[in-house]
Order: structure tokens, then C-alpha cells, then sequence
């Protein structure tokens, strides 16, 4: 059976720049799969790439068969692939419950079984209900990543991109993360995260991906690639 | 949201309306009247900027290029095809929505500062094709409207009828906005406002519903149009070019664009204070440009959600929240 996301020699250059340098990679059906790599590897571009914020040099990527290179970011969403971002995860302005209404309005995709088809459940699943009259601008840091995963969560994806989703977080907010993102396989949804943090990654992945300057140096299962001495040598250097 | 709650931002503006229309009442002199008039039907295009600039986050600097399309609609459907006032009032407001489609399709594609400065191009190439437009657009000179207007056979050119009936389209304009702002589709605009990414990763088209919400502002904007050619009974272009847009702009700055009261307190406002203080021309423009600067310093959601945050500070002793956000953000 093919992959669910097939990435296959993925490049993108800024001018002079080569951010990624052809990278394949495949998200599996019900996997967590996580990418490492230090700061500049190209990791947000890959994601930003496949979501449709850039548009790829060369390269193709494919869903469940079907070829979505370089199509516009609203597209990638209604295919079922949600992407949370690094920073600006929410609508400031608007009010939490808005927010998670604004993202179940538009979702078209229908998959059988979806626990969290409401605002209300949304917000009762990433623990916000409590907030729902706030605006979103006032939440601290690990409540807004939290409304962040609930917005990916409303468009009913299929696969969800998680771009550093436990950067600021402290331990407590990284464990509720933890059992939060580990939920999804069960209800059918894919989810490929990138992080720093290491323990989180073994927390989260069984499968590894390692990028470093824009190419892919490592893939496999995570105990295997942490101590695959390529991987020791250009990332983690003595740090684990 | 619950409807009733939703009122609750309707209410105000509807009963502020009613003491309006009861005004000729008080016998109020024809030049009250007149300035009343016209600053009802900027309120009209207010209602549709503040969808546009209040929800969706997208200044227009050539407004009143939209509302000359409804006026120059008008004059021109009167006097070559014999088509009167009620018929004029949704044609114009197709025919600027058309023409709104035709602008914001290319100058939606840049954002920002970049479609201010397209919209504000347009407004002045708008003034020049309608000044060298020959006999057709009456040249620099412009159109005489002559046809009257009455409703079930009564005359509404006098002036307390024709205020009553520009009360009455302000309050339509006003339903209509506050429609579309508790509507999913307002949601959706807000949303591309707050965070453009963020919506276009949730699965909204962000182009269309800008050039969506400019279509939208222009078909009130057309209907502002004709309230006005059947007004003067006389346009011409000047009426319609660089002035008059950053006017509009300035009135939905001042009174604040996100809350429903804004529009109709920026119009009035901006009519009556030369009047009240008593200015020359000269003199009124340089108090604008004051209160311009000081409700973008001080101001910066615009005078009615100033007044609310004052008075939650006054009487609540909690922090200001007004139910719409503070200070705007302008990293995207």
C-alpha cells in the first residue's frame, strides 16, 4: 500500500539559497512520524512547502496517490492535511469559542467517526472550555499552542502537520500535549510533528526522520536513528 | 452566538434611528435638514467600508469613485432609458459592485498599503474618464437628475421626506452590515483580518473573500450614490475624486469601524463639527487632519469604542473590554 503523504525529491531555493536540497519522505496511514534537525535544516520549509505557504522548486508531492505539488494552502486543507503553525497559531482578536467556530465552518471533509465535529467538543478535548469568551490574544503561551491544535483538529484533516508544538512549553503543557496528539491515530488521523526536543520526539515517534541542510541524513525507528552516529555527529552532538 | 445577544449591538443604532426620524419634528431649519441629508448617505457608504475596513482589515482610499459609479448609474439611467429613483437604487448598486469586482480583482492580488494605493489611483482615473467622458458623462461640468421622486404617489422631494427616507435606507445599511457581521461569512472575513495564514490553512480562499467583501462594500457604496444624484440633482466629478474617498475614509477612522454605532457617529460627526464650531472650509480641513491624528494616537479602534472602554474604566472598575478588540495588530 502506498504512503498516505508521499514527498519525493522536494527542492526549494530562495534566490541563491537551497533550503531543502531534494528530500523524499513518507507519512505512513496512522503513524506519528517525527523530523529532527537543527535550526536551519529546513524543516519549517519542507512544512511550508507541502502546505502550500511556498511553492516548491521541484520535486512532487502526493496524497493518498494523487499529486498536490504546489497547490494554495485553502486546497491543502480540503484535501484533509492541517498544518499548525509555529507562531501565529490563532485569531487574536476574536473570541476562543469564534476561533474554533470560524475553523469548523469551513471545513468540508467528512470522515466517518470524527469525535470533535462541534466547537464545544473541540474546545472540551484540548481542555479550553473554561476560556471560550476569552479573546484568543489574551491566552498565555501553552493555551494558545493548545487553540492552535484545536483549529488543525476542526478541518477534520486526515494528517496533521505539527510545526514545534511544545516550543515554549513547559513540562506539564508538554505532557498534555503529549496525550492529546498521542489520541490521534486512533481516530484515524496521521501526524508528522518537527521538534527540538528530543524527548518529546521519544515520547511521541516511533519512526525518526533527520534533516540536515536540506537533505534527508537519516530515517527510521527512533531508537535506531538516535543512535545512528551520523545523526549524534551533525545534531545532537554530546547532548544526549 | 445566541441572536439576542447579538441584538444587543443592533439596538442602539435602531433606537438612535427612531430619534433621528422624529427630528423634523422639532421644526429644524432647511440647512440642519441638507447637512443631515448628506450625512446619511455617507453613513450608507460607511456601512459598507466598515465591512470592508472594520471586518476584513482593507482600506479603500477611492470610495467615493464607487459611490460616483451609483450617482453617474443614476443620472444616466434617467435620463437615456427614463429609469427612476426605486429602480435606480439596486441597478447602481449592481453596477458598482461590478465595477468594485473589476478594480479589486487585480489590486487584491498585492495587500496592504499597495491596494490603498491602487484603490486611490482608481478614484483619480475614475474623475478623469468622467471629466473627459464628452456629452455622455456631462464633462467636467457634469449631469443634471430631474427626475422626481414620490412613493405610492407622494412627493418625496421635500426635504423633511427625503430625510425621512435616507433615515430609513441608513437603518436598512445598518441591518445589512450588522447581518453580515454576525454571519458565518463574517465570521470568515474577520478571520482573514486577524490572521490571513491561519486562514487560508483552515481552508478559506482568502483572495475571493477580499474581493468578496470589496463587493460587497460596493453595492453600498452604489446605493449611497443615487440617495446623493437625487439629492443635489446635480453631480459632477470632482464630487468623487481624492477628497471626498479620504473624507470617507477619515469619517469610519474616526468614529471606529468595527462597532456597529461607528459609522453613523463618524458620518454625523464629521458633517456637524465644522457646523457646530462654526469653520470655514480651510479651517475644517485642518481640524480633520487633527482628528485624524489624534484618534490614530489615542483612538486607534475610533471614537465609540474609545467612549466604551472610558466608561467600563469609569464605572467597572475592571479592565476595558470593548466588544471588539484593542489595539490592531499590524504584523501578518
Amino acid at each position: 500500500m502506498g504512503a498516505l503523504l508521499d514527498i519525493k525529491g522536494l527542492r526549494k531555493q530562495f534566490g541563491g539559497v537551497t533550503a531543502l536540497a531534494g528530500v523524499d519522505l513518507a507519512v505512513d496511514e496512522g503513524e506519528i512520524l517525527g523530523v529532527v534537525g537543527p535550526n536551519g535544516s529546513g524543516k519549517t520549509t519542507l512544512f511550508n512547502s507541502v502546505t502550500g505557504v511556498h511553492k516548491p522548486t521541484a520535486g512532487t508531492v502526493s496524497w493518498r496517490g494523487r499529486d498536490i505539488t504546489g497547490i494554495p494552502a485553502n486546497a491543502v486543507s480540503r484535501a484533509g492535511i492541517a498544518y499548525t503553525f509555529q507562531q501565529a497559531m490563532a485569531f487574536p482578536g476574536l473570541s476562543v469559542f469564534e476561533n474554533v467556530q470560524i475553523a469548523t465552518e469551513h471545513c468540508s471533509n467528512a470522515l466517518a467517526n470524527f469525535p470533535w465535529t462541534t466547537p464545544a467538543s473541540l474546545l472540551e478535548f484540548v481542555g479550553l472550555s473554561g476560556l471560550s469568551e476569552e479573546k484568543a490574544g489574551i491566552l498565555p503561551f501553552g493555551r494558545l499552542r493548545l487553540l492552535g491544535l484545536a483549529l488543525a483538529l476542526a478541518t477534520r484533516p486526515s494528517l496533521i502537520l505539527l510545526d514545534e508544538p511544545a516550543a515554549g512549553l513547559n513540562d506539564r503543557e508538554t505532557k498534555t500535549l503529549v496525550h492529546l496528539v498521542e489520541q490521534f491515530p486512533e481516530h484515524g488521523i496521521s501526524v508528522c510533528v518537527i521538534d527540538h526536543d528530543m524527548k518529546l520526539m521519544q515520547m511521541l515517534c516511533r519512526r525518526l526522520a533527520v534533516l540536515d541542510f536540506g537533505s534527508k541524513i537519516a530515517d527510521g525507528p527512533t531508537a535506531d536513528v538516535l543512535n545512528d552516529p551520523k545523526v549524534l555527529e551533525v545534531y545532537l552532538g554530546g547532548a544526549l | 452566538m445566541p441572536v439576542s445577544n447579538s441584538f444587543r449591538s443592533l439596538l442602539p443604532v435602531l433606537l438612535l434611528l427612531v430619534l433621528l426620524a422624529l427630528v423634523p419634528l422639532l421644526s429644524p431649519s432647511n440647512r440642519f435638514l441638507s447637512l443631515a441629508i448628506s450625512a446619511g448617505i455617507n453613513v450608507i457608504a460607511l456601512y459598507g467600508l466598515s465591512v470592508l475596513f472594520g471586518q476584513t482589515g482593507i482600506l479603500s482610499m477611492g470610495h467615493a469613485a464607487l459611490v460616483g459609479i451609483g450617482a453617474y448609474t443614476a443620472a444616466i439611467l434617467a435620463r437615456d432609458f427614463n429609469i427612476g429613483f426605486w429602480l435606480s437604487i439596486p441597478l447602481a448598486g449592481i453596477m458598482a459592485a461590478i465595477v468594485a469586482a473589476l478594480i479589486g480583482i487585480p489590486s487584491l492580488r498585492v495587500s496592504g498599503h499597495h491596494f490603498v494605493i491602487m484603490t486611490f489611483a482608481f478614484g483619480q482615473l475614475l474623475s478623469i474618464i468622467l471629466t473627459n467622458g464628452g456629452d455622455y458623462t456631462g464633462a467636467a461640468s457634469g449631469l443634471d437628475v430631474q427626475q422626481p421622486v414620490s412613493l405610492f404617489g407622494l412627493s418625496i422631494d421635500v426635504l423633511t421626506h427625503y430625510y425621512l427616507m435616507v433615515v430609513f435606507f441608513v437603518a436598512l445599511s445598518a441591518i445589512a452590515s450588522w447581518a453580515i457581521i454576525n454571519s458565518r461569512y463574517g465570521r470568515t472575513l474577520r478571520a482573514i483580518r486577524e490572521n490571513e495564514k491561519l486562514a487560508a490553512s483552515l481552508g478559506i480562499n482568502v483572495g475571493r473573500h477580499k474581493i468578496g467583501a470589496f463587493i460587497v462594500s460596493g453595492v453600498f457604496a452604489g446605493a449611497s450614490g443615487v440617495l446623493l444624484a437625487y439629492f443635489l440633482r446635480h453631480i459632477s466629478p470632482s464630487q468623487f475624486s481624492s477628497f471626498p474617498s479620504i473624507y470617507l475614509a477619515l469619517m469610519v477612522m474616526i468614529g471606529g469601524a468595527r462597532l456597529l454605532l461607528g459609522p453613523l457617529a463618524g458620518g454625523i460627526l464629521v458633517a456637524f463639527l465644522p457646523e457646530l464650531l462654526n469653520l470655514d472650509p480651510v479651517q475644517s480641513r485642518i481640524l480633520y487632519g487633527v482628528c485624524l491624528i489624534a484618534v490614530i494616537l489615542l483612538l486607534p479602534n475610533g471614537l465609540i469604542a474609545g467612549i466604551i472602554a472610558g466608561w467600563h474604566r469609569i464605572f467597572d472598575r475592571r479592565p476595558a473590554q470593548p466588544s471588539e478588540p484593542a489595539v490592531e495588530r499590524e504584523g501578518k
